[in-house]
């Protein structure tokens, strides 16, 4: 009875305070409570159940094939490790691709069907599954390799007798995060267009400022990810998989000289520039949707126009970095401060830690017309949707990170009669600094993405509205250099942020970055 | 009862520079007879390891060569005639512990042969444990498993790098009366990496003592000791004698090193 009480007494605390806020702010059009959900969901089942089936079977196909890429890609990666440096900067530029304008272009190049909330379900899931998957794949002890070579077998053995099965935590890890993003990236492909699903009734409630409905829609999507969330945690402990120490480790330290770090570089460009060029002209995809490289520097150069579309762009990239700066470092701050003070005052964590675990499952963006709703459609509004998006990964990954302080160091603080102010300055945040790292690195896109997607949905303005813009007037010039400003800032931010860990790491936690 | 020819190892000019520019090894020129035991004594860091390695062909010499039988360890290696133990046993946590020893016959692609497998658990002491994972085993039983594992495949050649150094004294003491019995009829020509003197002496035929990094060898002694062994044997006069001479070595070799000359 006490376990139900404690287990459920958060949920039930959220819900009387959600219901007393709705009764305040009666009238304003901005929030339903939970009894004017439940009476919306009991007079629409069947079109909430239909656009919940639709969403979900895109997801699940997503989910399917983005995950299977993740497993592809690091399957390749330890079979040819020279190619693993490649394969993985190509995976974060694919990464980096901002869904609000790739959506739009796999409309026009893909038709109306399911095709675009598939691909984007698979291309949300991918990377999320691929970084922990890879940390797995390289996680066992080095003499576990040797055994296997003092038997002269290669890397194929390696990946089948020790790899495979080691990684398996960390794959579930990755799987877990994977799910909620699968039915992100459902909806917002169904935001671009499609005819059916959750998506589809966000767009069209927004539209019609259908209060009570918007917010049934945006609890039926956190609930189900919240589900698949804590489904894919279920399986890992009916297969008793060990939680890994770090769900997220850094990238591998480069060991080349700077001459070879930009030269890999290079080659990582070129990649691009050839799978671009060459995939577009392979696949004889139509040139006014699909925009080769010469184009885009022609518009950006001799065009015309070129002065009013750099213009146009610098404009937009500057509106959107005014948002996606502060709500990114607010969220860092915010979830690595709240995990500090909850750990100085454990009575708290009880209370807030399930509630962050369960909110850290739900796919913000697909909320952002509920944020737009509360906090109006200006920068306040978006900046704390990037926020959001930010703060409840870094929350529970700064959480774990905390318990993970070696015992025998915390042991001989206690010997000498340390308290929790010091543990924690000494011990605690030094090894809550790879899942701070790891989070803030895998924020970058995700800080991007709730900008973009907050742009379009809602403040017109930014580079999220340029995209909608261009591709509303078929401007596809325009909306695939968006793509390639959205992508180049996110892989260099990426890049900075993968940085400034690397050189933190190698101070306070050079296990991590020397493996 | 050896299944296989006893397997000569021969080191000409054997060399080991690390990428960082540390010298581990100065060239070697050195024969370990087929089915003798030789052990490798020397202070912490000066090199045995990596004999042993370059041996098992897991690294690459920078010059010189080794030659199992007439093969290059690699070769060697993948007819499943090498085996090794390392001082950590390395057991994979999520395989039982019949499973990890029928392990090494899979990676040396020889046939399954669960009879010699229970055979091996039974005679290193764990019989009953066959279906036990390694996290419920102690570190004595874990180590005795991977030693099972490393004879699995009827070696020609066994790699022991401080198979016993994580253990306790009394552990040690009978894993080292308790496993030798179990390799020496095999015929296996076996190195064996240890710190503790009086363990070379009451495991191996032969002992080389290596000076501090870069590793050489600055005596050959051979240790004319009947087998089998018992722990008795430690406190006899021979043994002592043989005992007191590689100590005496190793305090050489200290001395004579010229990073320490240096100081």
């Amino acid at each position: 009875m006490t376990t139900l009480v404690r287990r459920a007494g958060p949920a039930v605390l959220l819900l009387a305070m959600w219901q007393l806020a709705a009764a305040v702010a009666a009238g304003q059009f901005v929030l339903a409570g939970p009894m004017a959900v439940l009476a919306w969901l009991a007079d629409n089942p069947g079109l909430i159940t239909r656009a919940l089936s639709v969403t979900l079977t895109n997801a699940a196909w997503g989910f399917l094939a983005g995950n299977l890429a993740a497993v592809l890609i690091a399957v390749a990666g330890m079979l040819w490790p020279r190619a693993l440096g490649l394969l993985t900067g190509l995976a974060l530029v694919v990464f980096c691709l901002p869904l609000v304008a790739t959506g739009p272009i796999l409309r026009v190049m893909m038709g109306p069907g399911n095709g675009p909330q598939i691909t984007l379900a698979a291309l949300a899931v991918y990377y999320t599954t691929l970084i922990p998957l890879l940390a797995g794949l390289r996680a066992a002890p080095s003499v576990w390799f040797d055994l296997v070579a003092s038997y002269g077998r290669g890397r194929l053995a390696a990946l089948v007798h020790v790899r495979a099965r080691a990684s398996l935590p960390y794959l579930l890890a990755g799987l877990q995060i994977a799910a909620p993003a699968a039915f992100l990236g459902a909806m917002v492909g169904e935001f671009t267009g499609a005819e059916r699903g959750l998506g589809v009734l966000t767009i069209r409630f927004t539209r019609d400022l259908d209060v009570p409905a918007l917010w049934s829609v945006a609890i039926v999507a956190a609930g189900v990810s919240i589900a698949a969330y804590l489904a894919v945690g279920a399986l890992g402990r009916r297969f008793r998989l060990e939680r890994p120490p770090v769900i997220l480790a850094p990238p591998r330290l480069s060991r080349g000289s700077a001459a070879s770090r930009i030269g890999s570089a290079t080659v990582l460009v070129l990649a691009v520039l050839a799978l671009w060029w060459g995939g577009t002209e392979a696949l004889h995809l139509n040139p006014f949707f699909a925009r080769r490289p010469p184009d885009l520097l022609a518009a950006l150069t001799s065009a015309p126009d070129a002065a009013a579309t750099r213009q146009a762009l610098l404009q937009a990239a500057a509106q959107t970095a005014a948002l996606v700066l502060p709500g990114y470092l607010a969220g860092l701050a915010l979830g690595a401060a709240l995990a500090v003070l909850l750990f100085l005052a454990p009575v708290l964590s009880g209370l807030v830690t399930p509630l962050a675990i369960a909110l850290r499952s739900v796919p913000i963006v697909t909320t952002a017309p509920l944020v737009v709703l509360l906090l109006g459609r200006g920068a306040p509004g978006t900046i704390a949707l990037v926020a959001l998006m930010v703060f409840f990964p870094t929350f529970v990954a700064c959480q774990h990170g905390l318990g993970q302080a070696p015992g025998q160091i915390l042991d001989i603080l206690r010997g000498y009669a340390a308290g929790p102010l010091k543990q924690l300055v000494h011990v605690r945040i030094p090894a809550m600094l790879p899942a701070f790292f790891a989070s803030a690195r895998m924020g970058v896109p995700a800080a991007i993405l709730a900008a973009t997607v907050a742009e379009w949905l809602a403040t017109g303005r930014g580079l999220g509205n340029l995209m909608v813009l261009s591709a509303s007037v078929s401007d596809y010039t325009m909306l695939w250099l968006t793509v390639v400003l959205v992508t180049m800032a996110s892989a260099l931010c990426y890049g900075g942020v993968a940085w400034i860990e690397r050189r933190v790491l190698r101070v306070f936690a050079p296990e991590q970055v020397d493996r | 009862m050896p299944d296989r020819p006893p397997a000569p190892i021969t080191c000409t000019g054997l060399a080991k520079t690390h990428d960082n520019g540390v010298i581990a090894l100065e060239p070697l020129d050195v024969t370990f007879a087929p089915g003798q035991t030789t052990a490798l004594v020397g202070p912490s860091g000066c090199g045995k390891s990596t004999l042993l390695r370059l041996v098992a062909g897991l690294d690459q010499p920078s010059a010189g060569q080794v030659s199992i039988a007439g093969l290059p360890p690699a070769r060697q290696a993948a007819k499943g005639a090498i085996a090794m133990a390392f001082q950590d046993p390395s057991l994979l946590p999520w395989l039982t512990l019949r499973r990890n020893i029928a392990l090494a016959r899979k990676l040396a692609r020889q046939p399954a042969d669960p009879r010699l497998v229970d055979e091996l658990i039974g005679l290193v002491g764990l019989e009953g444990f066959q279906e036990t994972r390694p996290a419920a085993l102690s570190g004595g039983m874990r180590q005795r498993a991977a030693i099972a594992r490393a004879l699995a495949t009827r070696p020609q050649v066994l790699l022991l790098d401080e198979p016993f150094g994580a253990l306790d004294e009394l552990t040690r003491r009978q894993l080292a009366r308790d496993l030798p019995p179990l390799w020496q009829p095999l015929g296996t020509t076996t190195l064996l990496v240890t710190h503790s003197v009086d363990e070379a002496v009451l495991l191996s035929d032969r002992i080389l003592v290596l000076s501090p990094r870069p590793a050489r060898v600055v005596a050959d002694l051979p240790v004319p000791l009947p087998h089998p062994r018992p722990v008795q044997v430690t406190e006899s006069a021979a043994f002592r004698r043989i005992a007191a001479q590689a100590l005496a070595a190793l305090a050489q070799g200290v001395a004579d090193s010229p990073a320490l000359a240096a100081q």
